[in-house]
């Protein structure tokens, strides 16, 4: 009931909001304004990373929606990730050359180029929008001739000028972001050495605070209930956004030898999808896809959402639908299957190289 | 083609003759001599004078269809050959196999012309006479006997880019006392390739910065003695490449050292051969103080004798019997063990039989052992009958049906985790079928044509498998089909001269086996890299000591993904090149100039980086002769 009552307030605040936001801004024109956008890293010898377009009612995209309307041009790397702040889209673009990677800045709602940014962004790995004007994007830096993982960096850019105006060290490997209210919460690569969730205040861009984990901690996203989830190997930890208190630990299973990854919260904020994926003795990857909720004592790992594994997964906040990136190989294009929340398959979609995320456009 | 390259070539010797030598005996292996009914073209000196300062690459990619994977100028080339990958070409250096072991393959960008005196292309499967990985074709390396006397020849080809050769060579012949004959050749060379472009980006696309550094040293030996023939070589490779050399964290080395080393020994119809090679690859990023080290040596023992039989009506059949036996030595980082040990052992029977004037057949049988399995019973049968043969036209049919095999790479059985050791030996049956003519107009004019058709069915084709954490798998049945011809004039008046010769390529290479549930969007589609069609034009116009060449090469779109989604425009590179030779009482002075690029076309790298735009080169080869007399 309190569930229910806290949904319909939700979509009354969100509708209120979107009225505003209609009466004091026309339209937004453009043939990307709502949609969804797939990340396709591509294979990274070849550079032939892309963002995907489909509207929700297709079931074709557009491979490459860079090249397709700017003409001539490519983004020349493998895309690592996406994230619109105000009217700017900004695509992470890992190019398998040093000192090529960048920022490529389009016109969220045409995709049309408006900037590119690369001094200080090395290794790219997410990208979260903090204001219309700021975003962070953390950053590998340049791996070690030993291919460990030096301590890496957060760039903040700026999107009046389009360049870094700081770089905030983290831990090693700095890899997922979740931004909440006025705090952005960075995790780490699972192979990338470091051990540390870094607290960034979004005010002062600096680090309010760094909590250790046995393992690279990576961070879901906070809840329905305000509360922080991040996964570090086999366990997840709830903590608190405020004192960073773990309140509750839970174990995804016994078997640490099997992978959790490709978390995604669904847009009730209560619902955590993963897939959880093992290598036989012939290195063939198995596993399946689980989902829990923020209430259960225990993470189901019995009974999966869908049995196979994906590289991506997120769930659209329009429909509820859950979209799994499928990656046959790298020498192929991937799909978008689409699921119902009940695992039933809706159908798939053609779209990039080695798709590994999504990002739902609304108006 | 031979008979065009025969014309062109001899021409070409007598304008020449100031800085050749003239042809020589092919001495020692030939394996070309059991390859009736299999196609081959041999380069004629002419041509490889022309390339005398580039790489193999460039003279493959203007005079043969095979198509280079390039990954940039002076970084790894790679060739399909007829629809085939980079491992299905045996790169042979005097009869021995030098592709290194450990990748199956040839990075032809460490190969310059100046490595070697001879140089032949077959097409198809030959691993019944060349052994493993002659599953596409087999580039044929040799060396010749210099003759008698002393030439010493000094050149240097300076490019745009600051890039730039310098080479040397000494070639002496002389008597020794008790009739014994000495000979040699002494050679070195220095490339530096900076590739300081002017501009960087093309087309929108950023120049990738990348320096190679080449040096080579061939010395041969020869002591004949009637029918004793006692032959040393050696050639060492080593090639330095970096990209992104200002960049010190980034930076990328690849060091490819070669030392390559051979001993035969030839009396009367025995052949004996001994051979090590010692393959050494650095790596590094970053910083170079600890380097990626691998070593991989192969010593080897062959041991032959030819027969020969004239039996009556039945004509002439000659054969050579044999085995070969290699130790392989391994140390690289990343494989499952510190050190890899295994034997490898052939068995083999080349028949060539001149049943009449007009039939000459082949019959070649091979069967080669490894440490752990072994590969399949490899036959071939090739015939070639002259349908036509008089002054005015020539005309021959020729066939041949062999099957191939290519032995698992070291890497791919041995590479921590990603290999397999249990893999399968893939295994190819080639069948082809071609025409060879020639027609001589009149004293002037004479044309050559040529059409060639073939289809290569190859099993069990290894695959890294992205589905699998890129372990290595027996996936892939790959059908490879084509047609290559070939057209050439020439025209010989007094003072001048001309030629021109076309090559085109329609090559169908096809995954044709589904091993997964999105195979579907794969199966039946050309190969990536590989264009449908290909080809090259070269025509030329000489007056006296002037010749101007324009060298034209064309590639259709190329796939970049198996499943056609993505791809790379086609292209046409031309260059064009003046020649001209100063000749002082057995001094002389070659100079070429030469436009890279003319039309300053657009053309990608195989990982979508843009090559280079028009340069120059100019060179200057110095010769220093003294006068030829026999031995």
């Amino acid at each position: 009931m309190k569930k229910q009552l806290f949904r319909i307030l939700t979509i009354t605040s969100i509708s209120a909001a979107l009225w505003s936001c209609n009466q004091s801004d026309p339209v937004p024109k453009g043939t990307y304004v709502q949609g969804v956008f797939v990340i396709n890293e591509g294979n990274f010898s070849q550079n032939n990373g892309a963002v995907s377009f489909f509207a929700r009612e297709n079931n074709t995209a557009d491979a490459d929606v860079f090249s397709l309307v700017n003409t001539g041009q490519k983004l020349a790397g493998g895309v690592q990730g996406y994230d619109i702040a105000g009217d700017h889209g900004l695509i992470l673009v890992d190019n398998s050359a040093p000192g090529q990677d960048k920022i490529q800045i389009v016109n969220a709602n045409t995709f049309t180029s408006e900037a590119t940014i690369s001094t200080d962004i090395e290794n790219p790995r997410d990208v979260v929008a903090v204001t219309n004007e700021k975003a962070y994007v953390a950053c590998w830096n340049t791996l070690n001739s030993d291919y460990s993982y030096p301590v890496g960096y957060v760039a903040v850019i700026d999107l009046a000028t389009n360049k870094v105006t700081k770089k905030i060290s983290t831990d090693k490997g700095p890899e997922k972001m979740i931004f909440s209210k006025d705090k952005v919460f960075v995790g780490g690569y699972v192979y990338g050495g470091g051990t540390k969730l870094t607290v960034i205040s979004t005010s002062s861009d600096a680090i309010l605070s760094s909590i250790t984990f046995k393992s690279a901690p990576n961070p879901i996203g906070v809840d329905a209930n305000g509360k922080l989830w991040v996964q570090a190997g086999i366990e997840l930890f709830r903590l608190n956004t405020e004192t960073f208190a773990i309140e509750t630990t839970l174990k995804i299973g016994t078997d640490a030898s099997k992978t959790p990854g490709n978390f995604a919260m669904a847009p009730d904020l209560s619902t955590i999808y993963f897939v959880l994926s093992y290598s036989d003795a012939n290195y063939v990857n198995h596993g399946a896809t689980y989902k829990f909720l923020i209430t259960d004592t225990q993470v189901n790992v019995t009974t999966p959402f869908v049995n196979r594994i994906f590289t991506g997964l997120a769930v659209d906040p329009t429909q509820g639908l859950v979209y799994a990136a499928v990656t046959p190989s790298y020498s192929q294009s991937g799909y978008a299957v689409r699921y119902r929340g009940d695992g039933s398959l809706v159908d798939s979609v053609k779209v990039g190289v080695a798709p590994t995320g999504f990002y739902f456009k609304q108006l | 083609m031979i008979l065009l390259v025969k014309a062109f070539g001899n021409q070409l010797m007598a304008q020449k003759d100031s800085i050749h030598l003239d042809l020589v005996t092919v001495y020692g292996y030939a394996p070309e001599r059991f390859m009736s009914g299999l196609k081959v073209q041999k380069i004629d000196s002419a041509t490889m004078e022309q390339f005398r300062f580039r790489n193999i690459t460039d003279l493959l990619s203007l005079n043969t269809p095979i198509i280079v994977k390039n990954y940039g100028p002076g970084q790894l080339a790679t060739v399909a050959f007829r629809g085939t990958s980079a491992n299905h070409t045996a790169v042979i250096w005097n009869g021995l196999n030098v592709n290194l072991p450990t990748l199956g393959q040839t990075d032809f960008s460490t190969i310059p012309v100046a490595g070697f005196d001879q140089l032949s292309v077959q097409y198809g499967s030959s691993a019944s006479i060349v052994g493993t990985d002659a599953v596409g074709g087999s580039i044929l390396l040799g060396s010749s006997m210099p003759q008698a006397g002393l030439q010493v020849m000094v050149g240097r080809q300076q490019e745009s880019f600051r890039n730039s050769q310098t080479q040397a060579t000494v070639k002496y012949g002389t008597s020794l006392s008790n009739k014994w004959i000495f000979a040699g050749k002494t050679a070195a060379y220095d490339g530096r390739m900076n590739n300081h472009y002017p501009y960087i980006e093309r087309n929108n696309k950023k120049m990738i910065p990348s320096e190679t550094f080449q040096k080579g040293l061939v010395q041969d030996l020869y002591f004949t003695k009637n029918k004793h023939q006692l032959s040393a070589h050696f050639w060492l490779t080593d090639n330095q490449l970096t990209n992104n050399p200002e960049n010190f964290t980034g930076r990328e080395f690849t060091g490819i050292k070669s030392y390559r080393t051979m001993l035969r020994y030839q009396v009367e119809n025995w052949t004996v051969r001994t051979s090590w090679i010692r393959d050494i690859i650095d790596y590094a990023t970053g910083d170079y103080s600890t380097l990626d080290h691998g070593v991989t040596d192969r010593i080897g023992t062959r041991i032959e004798r030819a027969f020969e039989w004239k039996i009556g009506n039945l004509g002439n059949i000659q054969m050579q019997a044999g085995g070969e036996f290699t130790h392989y030595k391994t140390q690289i980082i990343n494989y499952n063990k510190p050190q890899i040990t295994e034997n490898r052992e052939d068995l083999f029977l080349l028949t060539r039989w001149q049943a009449t004037s007009k039939l000459l057949v082949s019959v070649n049988l091979r069967q080669a052992f490894v440490t752990g399995y072994n590969p399949p019973f490899t036959p071939s049968l090739g015939a070639e009958y002259r349908l036509i043969q008089n002054n005015i036209n020539a005309l021959k049919i020729r066939g041949s049906v062999g099957r191939s095999y290519r032995v698992p790479t070291l890497n791919e059985r041995y590479w921590k985790s990603l290999g397999n050791p249990n893999l399968r030996p893939e295994d190819g049956f080639n069948k082809e079928i071609g025409l060879e003519g020639r027609h001589v107009v009149n004293a002037i004019h004479a044309f050559t044509a040529s059409i060639t058709t073939y289809h290569n069915r190859i099993n069990n084709w290894t695959y890294w498998n992205p589905a699998n954490n890129f372990r290595v798998e027996n996936l892939q049945l790959v059908v490879a089909r084509g047609i290559e011809t070939q057209i050439g004039w020439k025209g010989n008046w007094t003072a001048w001269k001309a030629g021109a010769n076309v090559n085109y390529a329609f090559t169908k290479s096809s995954q044709e086996k589904v091993y997964d549930a999105y195979a579907s969007d794969i199966v039946g589609k050309q190969l990536p890299h590989i264009p449908l069609h290909s080809g090259n034009v070269n025509m030329f116009v000489q007056y006296k000591q002037i010749r101007l060449t324009n060298q034209l090469q064309f590639v259709s779109k190329r796939y970049t993904l198996a499943d056609h989604t993505q791809s790379s425009q086609g292209y046409i590179l031309e260059n064009f090149l003046v020649e001209t030779t100063f000749n002082w009482h057995g001094t002389a002075a070659s100079l070429q100039g030469r436009i890279n690029n003319i039309t300053n076309s657009f053309y990608q790298s195989i990982n979508g980086n843009p090559m280079p735009g028009r340069s120059f080169a100019i060179s200057l080869l110095l010769s220093l002769k003294t006068t030829n007399h026999p031995i």
